[in-house]
């Protein structure tokens, strides 16, 4: 019963999230300037027709409780609305793109996550600290450079895709964090006793760190998703990458407010389900110290 | 010196792959390019956008072709065409033997059945419009290679219309899958790419008899971002590349050497203006500061072009002078004097409407200091670096500028809907040479008519004038009374400076060497406008 | 120990040295960051510009000085502030009661997910478009604090909750000590890694996001130089292909984040 309760109420967090996000973003976009604009207006040759689409989207949302209405009333009948750029169902934008851009953020994570913790690992396991200087000068190096620009780099010396700059964007940040944790966990009293015992390394690690270190690393995890997400959109573009993020980028520059609000239905169902892991972390830690 | 030499082998080993790429493409008989996003619709009859175009183009059988080289009419799928002495019919006879892509015959039925649609209002055809009435246009066909339009009044430069109707099955609209034209759409993949295969039954044929088009087919990617697009080109996976920014010509020249090109002065403006409109939300003595045409006169003499060809467009662009561009030959106005910048001449005509200068700056004759924003769209880095350098020329009259830039829909919001602004910098293409095609921009009513759209009746004397110019060269038929109209216009606007003209951004473009037969032309599609006769080198 | 010793103290002179040095410039120099000089575009090292000149023909030196002391004052005060919301945000919620907690984790996961470009563009929208520049910097960095603070919640509310139901903790607690005291002695020295990665971290994000709100009207507008414009020209390959004078600002960037390593953290060899 109770195990029925905690799923229920979990599932209940996620989708209200979604659905919070979706109002949220409808809202955003809708009072942001320029939602009855069409890049046609200005140009000479087209500007009728630009006039017209922006005349019939007035005339179908006036207000902002029409354009809600309008998008709750499609949900209601399983239906995402239309891409106002494209002219299809957004379901089948989404359905075209969705791959692309789980490949790329999986790989992309699950890379960034094996290499900062690699490299955590590798520097506090070493009594020496002779590679550190050299380590805080690329992940310096990293941290000044935007992502864009990495991007660029990697494009004009073919070298790396997408998914190698989304990677080492996610590892320099989390090895930061990861590396400043390990080590004031190390100086811990019960780990420092441990060590003085003589106990290996690993051994440490598996019961003493990985344990109290637990929900923290589930958060960092979230966090680096969160981080991954908002880099899908510049490295999409530039390594022109026909996924979620150049598609979200495309609909907020075009004010196409079915699609963003499908992209972002994506992302807040993603983050949704990445905080309930972590969530669950907190938890079960909660359950430990009682 | 190991870490040099590394590169250098990585080069070596691209270029054998990069050429080993293109000669496949040779042998596949493939060119491939790209558009910068996707068509917003394949349905050659409700194209409204410019990559749409494009693909229309390529695909559509129309019944005249403009010869974007010559820029004169030639007869395509009609033999033949005449306009009846008083404008109100014209007549088309079809060549023989005409097929659509997939082998079924070409008749006036089709021709007929593709207008009617057209001018159909539940279509929403853009070209319908041209027509000025479309409801009380009508279409028949007295035999099966005969076309008569009737028009209840004549239309100026009426052949330019059939020139944008591509011609489709009766009653089987299949976008751009079943042509009349060199290419027939093949395979689209939405944002991806767009695989355009040869049409077999293509009217044309070369001198010697051969079947146009030569290439097999055209692969159009879909490619938004520029470092992309010109990489592919330099690796030789792109043959093409229309429209270079000027920013990265010279460096394009240098690693793809021989196939870049600057055609000189584009029919493109890039123009500067301020706000008119007597409704804005502006405080009265801006609005004062903006109608005053010493003032718009002071600040077009301020800015040096020069400087904004050479500086922002890195010499690739022409200092400006009107809204007809000098590759415009036919239309352009040689009486005009070109502009060059005096900072004195503006002070003086500034302090007769009782401007002057203080130590903090130029303020007008109630006392108010002369700031203003400058407002210009994000991502155009030659039009960014122009708004820098005219700030700068501008605090030599003392005037204050802030640069403001937007994201195009805000902006179109500011210019379009709400009013809200001072000055605005933005470019305008101009896809045909025929001022016609400018009547939006300039008769009063319009709501292009930017610096002071949808005027019920003109704000000024000028402005009639001009209206009166405009809707005369439009009804003329007679070029000289036309162009004396047109001379008149660009004289009104050199005086009063409703648009401070800067520069005429020149046309960029990049084509492989190993294509042969390409002609360029200032007109869209600038680079394969004469698709059906490129080829690859025989040597490749 | 010995090495603590030696290299903080370094690092803050070479610190300051950069800060003084580039206050000196934008003062002394006979340049002004806005200046252009029309017949020298883009030009490599001379006798008049010390690291050559941009693509508008102003001088490098004096727009990197402007610019570096502009974004380090921008970003610094940005990245503190949104650290230091996200660390209180999180601490809070870990000495909460469990649904406070659990309704400010969702908040911030709602947060994540909604598209805030278009607030900015509101934001845009509804100041007026002759915002002087400066102001336009300050409203910018700002905004980008606020914004940036939600992504670090959910870590520094784990450690939080981790020091919470630490045995210490609960030693100290029962020893009497009262919850400032507490939070003083045991918990902000805990979290205090993991702030300063975070501030360090945000730093530079700060920079270029400053760049990227410059496409809607906010941002440092010119002439004002940029820090995070002059990173993102490093976007173009035709920046590249120029004077290697463009990597200056970078250079410059990876330098002061090294020092404000080196200051912030003990290095405890």
């Amino acid at each position: 019963m109770r195990v029925a309760r905690t799923i229920l109420i979990r599932l209940l967090r996620v989708v209200s999230l979604v659905l919070l996000a979706a109002l949220g973003t409808i809202v955003l976009m809708r009072v942001a300037p320029g939602y009855f604009t069409d890049s046609r207006e200005m140009d000479g040759q087209y500007a009728s027709a630009g006039r017209a689409a922006v005349q019939e989207r007035q005339a179908e949302e006036g207000t902002l409780a029409a354009s809600l209405a309008v998008s709750v009333r499609g949900w209601s009948h399983g239906s995402l609305g239309q891409s106002r750029q494209y002219d299809v169902p957004v379901t089948q934008l989404l359905r075209e793109r969705a791959a692309a851009s789980s490949k790329l953020l999986l790989g992309g994570v699950a890379a960034g996550w094996l290499l900062s913790l690699a490299l955590t690992l590798l520097l506090s396991a070493r009594r020496t600290r002779a590679g550190e200087p050299l380590i805080a000068l690329s992940t310096a190096v990293l941290l000044a450079l935007p992502v864009g620009a990495l991007a660029t780099f990697c494009l004009l010396s073919e070298f790396g895709g997408p998914m190698f700059v989304l990677a080492l964007l996610i590892a320099v940040r989390d090895f930061k964090l990861l590396y400043r944790m390990l080590r004031q966990a190390l100086r811990a009293p019960q780990v420092l006793y441990a060590r003085a015992q003589g106990f290996s390394y690993a051994r440490i690690l598996r019961v003493h760190l990985l344990r109290t270190l637990g929900a923290e690393l589930l958060s960092l995890a979230m966090m680096s998703f969160a981080v991954a997400l908002s880099a899908l959109v510049p490295v999409e573009v530039i390594f022109d990458v026909p996924g979620l993020g150049q598609l979200a980028w495309n609909a907020a520059m075009n004010r196409d407010l079915p699609v963003l609000v499908a992209v972002t239905l994506v992302m807040a169902a993603c983050v949704g389900v990445a905080s309930l892991f972590a969530e669950a972390g907190v938890t079960q830690e909660t359950a430990q110290c009682a | 010196m190991k870490i040099w030499y590394l590169p250098t082998l990585a080069a070596a080993c691209l270029s054998g792959v990069t050429a080993t790429a293109a000669l496949a493409q040779a042998g596949n008989n493939e060119i491939a390019w790209s558009l910068k996003y996707d068509p917003k619709t394949l349905d050659p009859a409700k194209v409204d956008d410019q990559a749409s175009e494009t693909v229309r183009y390529f695909t559509g059988g129309v019944l005249l072709r403009v010869n974007r080289h010559t820029q004169q009419f030639e007869p395509a799928l009609a033999a033949s065409w005449n306009v009846s002495p008083d404008g109100k019919l014209v007549t088309f006879k079809l060549r023989s033997g005409l097929k659509f892509s997939d082998g079924s015959p070409l008749t006036s039925k089709d021709v007929v059945a593709t207008l009617q649609r057209v001018l159909l209002p539940a279509t929403a055809a853009p070209a319908a419009e041209e027509f000025l009435t479309p409801a009380s246009v009508t279409v028949d066909a007295p035999d099966a290679s005969t076309v008569r339009v009737h028009l209840p009044k004549r239309v100026t430069n009426v052949g330019k219309v059939f020139d944008e109707i591509a011609i489709e099955p009766a009653n089987k609209p299949s976008e751009g899958r079943v042509t009349a034209g060199p290419f027939v759409i093949a395979d689209y993949k939405r944002g991806e790419s767009l695989l355009l295969k040869r049409n077999p039954f293509y009217w044309k044929h070369d001198a010697s008899g051969a079947a146009l088009p030569y290439l097999a087919s055209m692969r159009l990617d879909i490619l938004a971002n520029r470092e992309q697009d010109e990489l592919r080109f330099v690796r030789r996976q792109y043959q093409v590349l229309d429209s270079v920014p000027a920013d990265t010509f010279d460096q394009l020249a240098r690693r793809a050497p021989g196939s870049v090109h600057d055609l000189g002065a584009s029919l493109n403006t890039e123009q500067l203006w301020f706000n008119q409109a007597p409704g804005s939300p502006l405080p009265a003595w801006e609005k004062k500061w903006f109608t005053s045409r010493a003032f718009r006169n002071a600040v077009s003499l301020a800015i040096h072009r020069e400087d904004l060809a050479r500086i922002a467009y890195s010499g690739h662009a022409t200092p400006a002078n009107g809204f007809v561009s000098p590759a415009n030959a036919v239309w352009y106005n040689k009486q005009l004097k070109p502009v060059h910048a005096d900072v004195s001449a503006a002070l003086r005509l500034l302090a007769k409407e009782g401007f002057h200068k203080t130590a903090a700056g130029l303020v007008d004759a109630e006392g108010h200091p002369v700031k203003f924003s400058l407002l210009t769209n994000a991502g155009n880095r030659s039009r960014e670096k122009m708004a820098s350098l005219v700030q700068q020329d501008l605090t030599a009259l003392g005037m204050q500028v802030n640069v403001v830039t937007l994201d195009f829909p805000a902006l179109i919001e500011r210019l379009m809907h709400s009013q809200n602004y001072e000055a605005a910098m933005l470019g305008l293409s101009n896809v045909e040479p025929d001022p016609s095609s400018m009547m939006n921009v300039w008769l009063s009513s319009s709501p292009n008519h930017q610096w002071n759209p949808a005027e019920k009746t003109p704000a000024t004397e000028w402005e009639a004038e001009i209206d009166k110019q405009m809707l005369q060269q439009a009804e003329a038929a007679d070029l000289k009374v036309r162009k004396t109209a047109v001379d008149r216009v660009q004289q009104i606007v050199a005086d009063q400076q409703p648009f401070i003209y800067l520069v005429y951004p020149n046309m960029l473009c990049a084509v492989s060497p190993s294509l042969n037969g390409v002609e360029f032309s200032v007109l869209q599609p600038d680079v394969l406008s004469n698709i059906d006769s490129i080829r690859w080198k025989a040597s490749r | 120990m010995r090495l603590a010793f030696t290299v903080r103290p370094v690092a803050w002179v070479l610190l300051a040295f950069t800060v003084l040095a580039a206050l000196w410039i934008v003062h002394r120099s006979p340049m002004d960051y806005a200046m252009q000089d029309r017949d020298h575009i883009s030009e490599g090292r001379s006798a008049q510009h010390s690291t050559g000149t941009d693509e508008l023909g102003r001088d490098r030196t004096v727009r990197t000085a402007a610019a570096l002391l502009l974004g380090l004052a921008g970003a610094v005060a940005a990245s503190a502030l949104a650290s230091s919301l996200a660390v209180s945000v999180g601490v809070g919620a870990a000495f909460a009661p469990v649904w406070i907690a659990k309704s400010l984790m969702y908040l911030c996961d709602l947060f994540l997910t909604l598209p805030w470009i278009f607030l900015l563009m509101t934001v845009r929208a509804s100041l007026p478009l002759n915002l002087s520049p400066a102001h336009s910097a300050e409203l910018t960095f700002f905004l980008l604090a606020l914004l940036g603070a939600p992504v670090f919640v959910r870590v520094n509310y784990a450690r939080a909750f981790a020091v919470r139901n630490a045995e210490w903790l609960l030693h100290g607690r029962a020893s009497g000590l009262r919850t400032m005291q507490l939070a003083r002695r045991h918990v902000l020295p805990h979290l205090r890694p993991l702030f300063l990665s975070q501030f360090l971290i945000y730093v530079p994000v700060c920079l270029i996001a400053e760049a990227n709100l410059g496409t809607l009207g906010l941002g440092v507008t010119q002439p004002l130089p940029s820090w995070g414009s002059m990173l993102q020209e490093l976007e173009s390959s035709a920046m590249l292909a120029g004077s290697h004078w463009v990597y200056l600002p970078i250079a410059l960037l990876v330098v002061v984040l090294l020092m404000l390593e080196l200051v912030l953290f003990e290095v405890d060899a």
